[in-house]
């Protein structure tokens, strides 16, 4: 089957508060998507609900056509969640040795060492003495232990430095190419961009962008040409096109912001209206991601 | 089969690693048992009668101690530090899970009883049968039961300190109200009555029973089996209050 989650008209309210409000979205073997978006947009309660930690309030939940909480997903899914969790009072060698008993097809302990940067002394070190960045390589390890199909990360890399960050992404890519399923929320936009196919852009307990990287930007970018005008010149007539959105003067250069820059520059030199020195910018992922998640939206 | 022995394994070696159980299940009850049967002159009417009663109190307490401390603690542990929500993802069973901490819980006993029946033996030449060693073993076992119960019960707590502070106190409460430290019959009437409505010294009594040539009275079984019970099904009914968030 080539569906590997499904949800269905999903919510979820805590008393009065509904932090996810009935979403839908698939995910396909092999895609790499990332759940996007700020502190208390839903992510963790979404990722929660997909592995059978929560009871949606309404709709359904598959995973590889069953369950969440059923036996046959719980073998195909390894997961990595915000807060990492140890049992105490054994050795880390121990511990993978014990869960990876509980997968039908376990990773060697060899494999996991080599993907997750775990060292020896790591492995002999007792769970309660971990330092937060051996705890973090420990948690994705047993994330790996069973060799899954479908990687379920909960904000990953907060608190990993940037050279273990790297390291991170890189497994994860090369995990991908063995055509694993991977979806992980995040509330860095640079990590979305960087590692995902896909973005799931999550605002409010709703999905209010679902893309490649490429298409959230262009779809909802501004990009900006500005250029030096003569005062004695007017500008007026461009507001007649319903190309421009927006047109600002900052430190006498105009900005016209536009989805379309090529347009722009059309009209500009279709009026002949004389301006000069002329620039493009585009927007970075971040813009749209303030514009889409902020509250207090700019009516544009 | 293989993962349910590998995870009793590792209960096991969890227990054994823990210094706390190995100070209060081992060495605090062999070091009171040698206290109060060679330093501190009680004066009993048949000081090897008393040596063997007290190397039971010594041992109940010990056991007793470990099933509601080490057990309980130790859930509140896993579940604040989210390893328990962590295994719930794993394709192992929650009933394999609960099983193997049960028979690792168990096994811990059965060590406990071994190395301090020993050092009964080797400290005051405790001598017993072969069969009165065995049940009165076996007795503690069982009655280690509605005790686990409580441990299950005190596992519920959300925070680790709380879980510390209470059980240490019932501990203590029924271990002196059992009758562990000193025999109840010597306490005031009122603190008799109290101590006899309460499991840990129906707990004791079946094993004094047994080192003095007895059985254990119905009394005692049927009252450990009734608070077992009841433990567990407030266990239930707040485990399900608890999931209804």
């Amino acid at each position: 089957m080539n569906e590997v989650i499904r949800l269905t008209n999903i919510s979820k309210s805590f008393q009065q508060k509904t932090a996810v409000n009935h979403i839908n979205f698939s995910i396909k073997k092999g895609e790499i998507v990332a759940i996007l978006g700020p502190n208390g947009a839903g992510k963790t309660t979404t990722i929660s609900m997909i592995l059978g930690l929560l009871k949606p309030s309404t709709g359904d939940i598959d995973i590889y056509g069953q369950h969440p909480k059923h036996k046959n997903v719980r073998e195909k899914i390894g997961v990595m969640m915000q807060e990492v969790s140890m049992m105490p009072g054994l050795k880390i060698h121990e511990i993978l040795t014990l869960i990876r008993s509980y997968y039908p097809n376990p990773r060697s302990l060899d494999d996991l060492i080599e993907l997750t940067g775990l060292t020896q002394q790591d492995l002999k070190t007792q769970a309660e003495k971990l330092s937060g960045g051996q705890k973090r390589r420990v948690s994705f390890a047993l994330a790996l232990a069973g060799n899954p199909d479908l990687i379920i990360f909960d904000e990953p890399t907060v608190g990993m430095d940037i050279s273990s960050r790297n390291r991170f992404w890189q497994t994860i890519r090369a995990l991908a190419k063995q055509g694993k399923t991977i979806l992980f929320s995040t509330h860095y936009l640079q990590e979305a961009d960087d590692v995902a196919e896909r973005i799931l852009l999550f605002k409010d307990g709703r999905i209010v962008a679902d893309g490649t990287p490429s298409e959230i930007k262009s779809k909802i970018t501004n990009q900006t040409v500005s250029f030096i005008l003569n005062p004695d010149l007017s500008f007026e007539k461009l507001y007649q096109y319903p190309e421009i959105q927006q047109i600002t003067r900052n430190n006498g250069r105009i900005y016209v912001h536009s989805t379309n820059a090529d347009k722009v520059l059309a009209i500009l030199f279709q009026e002949k209206l004389g301006a000069h020195d002329i620039q493009i910018e585009r927007g970075k992922l971040e813009d749209p991601f303030e514009q889409l998640t902020s509250t207090n939206k700019e009516v544009i | 089969m293989k993962i349910f022995l590998l995870q009793c394994k590792m209960e096991i070696k969890r227990i054994l690693r823990n210094k706390y159980f190995l100070f209060w299940s081992l060495v605090m009850p062999i070091i009171f048992y040698y206290i109060f049967t060679n330093v501190v002159n009680t004066n009993p009417e048949n000081p090897s009668a008393w040596d063997a009663h007290y190397l039971m109190s010594m041992t109940v307490f010990s056991v007793m101690g470990s099933s509601i401390m080490t057990l309980g603690i130790r859930m509140v542990q896993e579940r604040a530090e989210g390893w328990s929500k962590y295994i719930r993802m794993t394709p192992l069973s929650q009933s394999v899970y609960f099983a193997a901490q049960m028979i690792g819980q168990t096994f811990i006993h059965m060590l406990s009883i071994t190395v301090i029946f020993a050092s009964g033996a080797i400290i005051n030449g405790v001598s017993l049968s072969a069969f009165e060693w065995f049940a009165s073993g076996l007795w503690i076992l069982f009655g280690s039961l509605p005790f686990l119960a409580i441990g299950t019960l005190i596992g519920l707590m959300k925070k680790v300190e709380t879980a510390a502070g209470i059980s240490n106190v019932l501990y203590m409460v029924l271990a002196v109200t059992g009758g562990m430290w000193m025999p109840l019959e010597i306490m005031p009437e009122m603190m008799q009555t109290i101590g006899k409505s309460l499991p840990a010294f129906h707990f004791g009594s079946g094993a004094w029973e047994i080192v003095q040539g007895g059985l254990p009275n119905w009394k005692n079984f049927l009252i450990l089996v009734a608070y077992l019970t009841l433990f567990m099904l407030l266990s239930k009914y707040i485990r399900s209050k608890q999931e209804a968030v």
